[in-house]
């Protein structure tokens, strides 16, 4: 059996998603029919980062006509279990979290109690109605400060504000630092920020049978909430069904499971009354999960030639008040430990990585997650390599870089890069970039009319498509890894695709249906996709890390191929061929050589369901619907390599972005327009976090940055033009050749930005090993060395 | 707090009469009273522009506004924009240069463009920028909006030559 089409993944194919969003009729969470006796939630947040709760009095709010209940977080406790991330790494201290704070809060935002109102504004005149006396406690927000044996203690059972510390050397690390003709170290450091996706967090728990609940949430994570629920909650998880609507944005802040989902459901099964709530943008800036705030200590010893010998990394992260579910505090931490060495042939390596506990929000996955700071780290390593030995940057990178000839290549750390274009994707960009022209130009040197200008190179591998051993050496056990696909050819000849994720603006239904349609050997606009529904097609590990196109493209390939069998044996019975001779075409079936006589797959649809008077064959079952799974290897590989050009402005620090060059290599690319896509929005953030954004608290936990007025986001006039071009390697470990790419644009914007802002000012002795770069720190650095 | 003003709006071109507390927000009264959920909520903080209408032609964020506030205006949202069979050429062009991923932020872009376009029929990218430097899209990255935005200035003026 053959398939004989013209391919619709490799084309730049419009998105069904448009027509719908575009006319105003998206369905956001906000967006649902609620019915009528909905009950609408507000959270009372604590305004202090550690304190001890010495009163709850709700009598003024509860006196509130349509206020119906004010809980605590004693309350809550009855209903919902402790909830704490799974993980398994030698020396994590476990700890867990009252989805309402009990007694004692760890962090400014820190819900103590919540209110139930018969509208949403009355359930926040509730919240304002809500007396909480607090008993202010010293709180520690620094991640160096935090383990001084005098600092507050933050969580108990985590002794020193130690979460985890990971270590990891080969055995030739002394010796490589001992050969060494030069040892580079420099301290890199990264403020924190969060996601801001422009649509907050809400849930809404509707009751629809007496032991059914139905869950929608604007989360990336539907089937393991679903099981969080089950667990927490103690109740049945078959009797519940978690719904995805359209979510406005992810970018890994909605691949967390938040208190607020425990509160919402456990309220709906108690009042027996659909349980809605909308989190406002404070409510977001202050607990959501926040990433970043992150130091890097690296130190490499180098040869004459600027070959790297032996890399330390000395990496702290900070977790935050608890370890969010589901992956844990940990994720950066053992994220930037295992990935800093990038395209590099890093042969000794040693780190120490730890994760410390702070009274500030909980720390989790934001887009690229360790990765825009630990190339950042490595990537101006680089650029120090050649400062010191005068050598361009670019030649320091490709003298360093694993070559294509070499890969497969393993690293240090035990991730195989299967296919990968590292010097070809390098190269490629500084073509584009004009990337010796510029050189040349500062030569002349790089203070211009007033302006300093630089470009900054960051070549880097990106981490995707993570399968269950990946997560199990990151000590997440817990995290499943595959997903699952489901094709159904339906009586019509139409197709039904389940795939175990959940968009939040990738545009699933279209690129979905492009891999089903190229698998099955259907006609593109006859597939439909269905996804981010519980009850809809089998368990998966859903959307985040750059996984869809990997494993949901990988599974729905598997279960496409699955029911073409399935076609081909009843056409081939139809047609009185063997099902190795069948051609499948454009969703019609004929037998090699033999192009006159040709069945639709309405046609043999209709003898598998028995709509016909054709017989199907001996053994066949009815219908054809087939369901796989696809667990990809330990990680997907993806790379490749930006290169800004910037000009910081003498006077007043402000960074103008010149130019903005992207080389990707993901693999097989399933839709141009919609890598793209995810290339620019990911280097937009990059520019947002290298220039701009930062979380802001003060030494006493106090959040500084609590509106859009304080922590600035990326506008129209702030991100550049792009030129970006796509290398293919295809991988030859997943099914479909397929990496990951929804993270790259923001890892590599931050790397090259700062680096690009390093060379702009390396006339002047300047350091700059810190993000964000925003206009008073360069303005102060230049006027400090006197430019 | 509960005591109800009576409001007058024309809304994408029907008249509409409510009684609504002084208290309820513009964007609450078109979403939730009016079912026209294409405005979002993105901050009500006045930042992110999501909740972006037309009030009296003039964009205006609904999350900034009482409704009662509003009484005798014009309202346009993002719903008045497409007819049953085909979408606004500014939608048209969104759609053709992928300007659009969650779409959350969309229909404040939308209504935004509708504007600038209404006033400039050429714009060149600085003025498009400029334009829409008060809407934040998370997603795309913006290169894609401000292409759509200039071929939807090319196609509006195709259409009605001056």
């Amino acid at each position: 059996m053959s398939v004989d089409q013209n391919g619709a993944v490799g084309q730049s194919v419009l998105r069904r998603e448009d027509d719908y969003l575009l006319r105003g009729q998206g369905r956001f969470v906000d967006d649902l029919p609620t019915p009528l006796s909905t009950l609408h939630l507000a959270f009372v947040l604590s305004p202090y980062a550690h304190a001890r709760i010495t009163s709850i009095d709700a009598s003024e709010a509860l006196a509130l006509d349509g206020v119906v209940d004010v809980l605590t977080g004693a309350d809550l406790a009855a209903m919902v279990k402790p909830i704490a991330a799974q993980i398994e790494l030698p020396g994590y201290s476990f700890n867990t979290r009252d989805v309402l704070a009990v007694d004692e809060v760890r962090f400014a935002g820190e819900a103590v109690a919540v209110v139930v109102a018969e509208s949403p504004y009355l359930a926040e005149d509730g919240m304002e109605l809500v007396q909480v006396d607090y008993e202010s406690l010293p709180a520690i927000t620094d991640i160096h400060a935090a383990t001084d044996p005098a600092a507050p203690q933050v969580n108990p059972t985590v002794p020193g504000n130690v979460y985890f510390e990971g270590r990891f050397a080969t055995e030739g690390v002394a010796a490589g630092f001992e050969a060494a003709a030069h040892v580079i170290t420099e301290d890199f450091h990264s403020k924190r920020v969060t996601a801001v996706p422009i649509e907050p967090r809400g849930c809404l728990a509707v009751p629809e049978q007496p032991s059914n609940l139905v869950f929608y949430s604007s989360t990336q994570i539907h089937h393991l909430l679903r099981t969080a629920l089950a667990e927490f909650l103690d109740v049945a998880e078959s009797n519940l069904r978690v719904v995805v609507p359209d979510v406005g944005g992810g970018f890994g802040i909605k691949a967390a499971l938040y208190p607020e989902e425990f509160v919402c459901a456990a309220l709906a099964l108690r009042l027996r009354r659909p349980v809605k709530w909308i989190q406002d943008r404070y409510g977001a800036l202050l607990t959501d999960v926040h990433a970043r705030d992150n130091h890097y200590r690296v130190e490499a010893a180098i040869n004459d030639d600027g070959i790297v010998l032996a890399l330390r990394a000395e990496i702290r992260t900070n977790g935050g008040a608890y370890s969010a579910l589901p992956f844990g505090c940990t994720l950066e931490t053992t994220g930037g430990a295992r990935m800093i060495v990038g395209p590099y042939r890093i042969t000794e390596y040693e780190y120490t990585a730890t994760a410390v506990a702070t009274h500030t929000a909980p720390v989790l996955a934001y887009r690229g997650v360790a990765q825009p700071v630990c190339f950042m780290a490595i990537e101006g390593i680089m650029d120090r390599i050649a400062r010191r030995l005068e050598l361009d940057p670019a030649e320091v990178r490709l003298r360093n870089m694993v070559p294509t000839a070499e890969l497969p290549w393993t690293n240090i750390v035990g991730v195989r890069y299967d296919t990968g274009s590292f010097v070809e994707s390098l190269e490629l960009a500084m073509e584009m970039a004009g990337y010796d022209e510029f050189r040349a130009g500062q030569a002349q040197g790089r203070l211009v009319d007033g302006k300093y200008r630089g470009i900054g190179i960051c070549s880097f591998t990106e981490v995707s498509g993570t399968g269950a051993p990946g997560w199990r050496a990151r000590g997440l056990t817990r995290l499943p890894g595959f997903d699952s696909g489901t094709v159904k050819v339906e009586p019509t000849g139409k197709v039904t695709a389940f795939v175990s994720h959940a968009h939040s603006g990738q545009g699933h239904f279209t690129t979905f249906a492009q891999v089903v349609a190229d698998a099955l050997g259907a006609r593109l606009e006859d597939v439909t996709v269905v996804e981010g529904d519980t009850a809809a097609g089998p368990y998966g590990t859903n959307t985040f890390a750059s996984r869809s196109a990997v494993t949901g493209g990988g599974a729905l390939i598997r279960a496409s191929e699955k029911a073409r069998l399935k076609l081909a044996r009843i056409a081939a019975f139809m047609l009185e061929s063997t099902p190795e001779d069948i051609v499948v075409s454009d969703g019609q079936m004929h037998v090699a050589g033999v192009p006159s006589r040709t069945l639709s797959f309405q046609e043999v649809a209709e003898t598998a369901y028995a709509m016909n008077t054709s017989d199907l064959p001996e053994g066949e079952s009815f219908g054809i619907e087939e369901t796989d799974f696809y667990d990809p290897p330990l990680v997907t590989m993806a790379n490749a390599t930006h290169i800004a050009q910037v000009a910081v402005d003498a006077g007043d620090g402000t960074v103008d972005i010149e130019g903005y060059v992207v080389v990707h290599d993901c693999g097989r690319v399933i839709n141009p327009m919609i890598v793209d896509g995810q290339v620019m929005g990911g280097v937009a953030q990059g520019v947002g976090e290298a220039l701009m954004e930062e979380f802001v608290y003060d030494e006493d936990g106090q959040v500084r940055t609590a509106t859009l007025i304080d922590y600035l986001l990326p506008s129209s006039v702030d991100v550049p033009n792009f030129q970006i071009a796509h290398i293919e390697s295809p991988s030859i470990d997943t099914v479909g050749g397929f990496k990951g790419v929804g993270e790259g644009g923001l890892i590599g914007a931050v790397p090259a930005l700062v680096n690009a802002v390093a060379d702009a000012l390396s006339d002047l002795d300047v350091n700059v090993n810190t993000k964000p770069l925003r206009p008073a720190l360069l303005s102060r650095l230049i006027r400090e060395a006197g430019g | 707090m509960s005591d109800e003003v009576q409001v007058t709006v024309t809304v994408n071109g029907r008249r509409r009469e409510a009684r609504l507390e002084p208290r309820r927000l513009l964007v609450d009264y078109l979403r939730h009273d009016l079912g026209l959920t294409g405005a979002h909520i993105g901050c009500e903080q006045g930042v992110c522009g999501a909740c972006t209408v037309l009030l009296d032609g003039r964009t205006a964020r609904s999350c900034l506004h009482f409704a009662v506030a509003v009484d005798g205006s014009d309202i346009r949202t993002v719903e008045d924009l497409a007819d049953l069979d085909e979408l606004h050429p500014i939608q048209e062009m969104f759609h053709q240069k992928h300007a659009l991923q969650c779409g959350f932020c969309t229909p404040g872009f939308l209504l935004t463009t509708v504007e600038l376009l209404e006033r400039t029929a050429d714009p060149d990218e600085a003025a498009i920028r400029e334009a829409l430097m008060n809407n934040v899209c998370r997603c795309t990255g913006y290169a894609n909006i401000v292409d759509a935005v200039a071929e939807a200035a090319v196609e509006l003026r195709r259409r009605s030559p001056t």
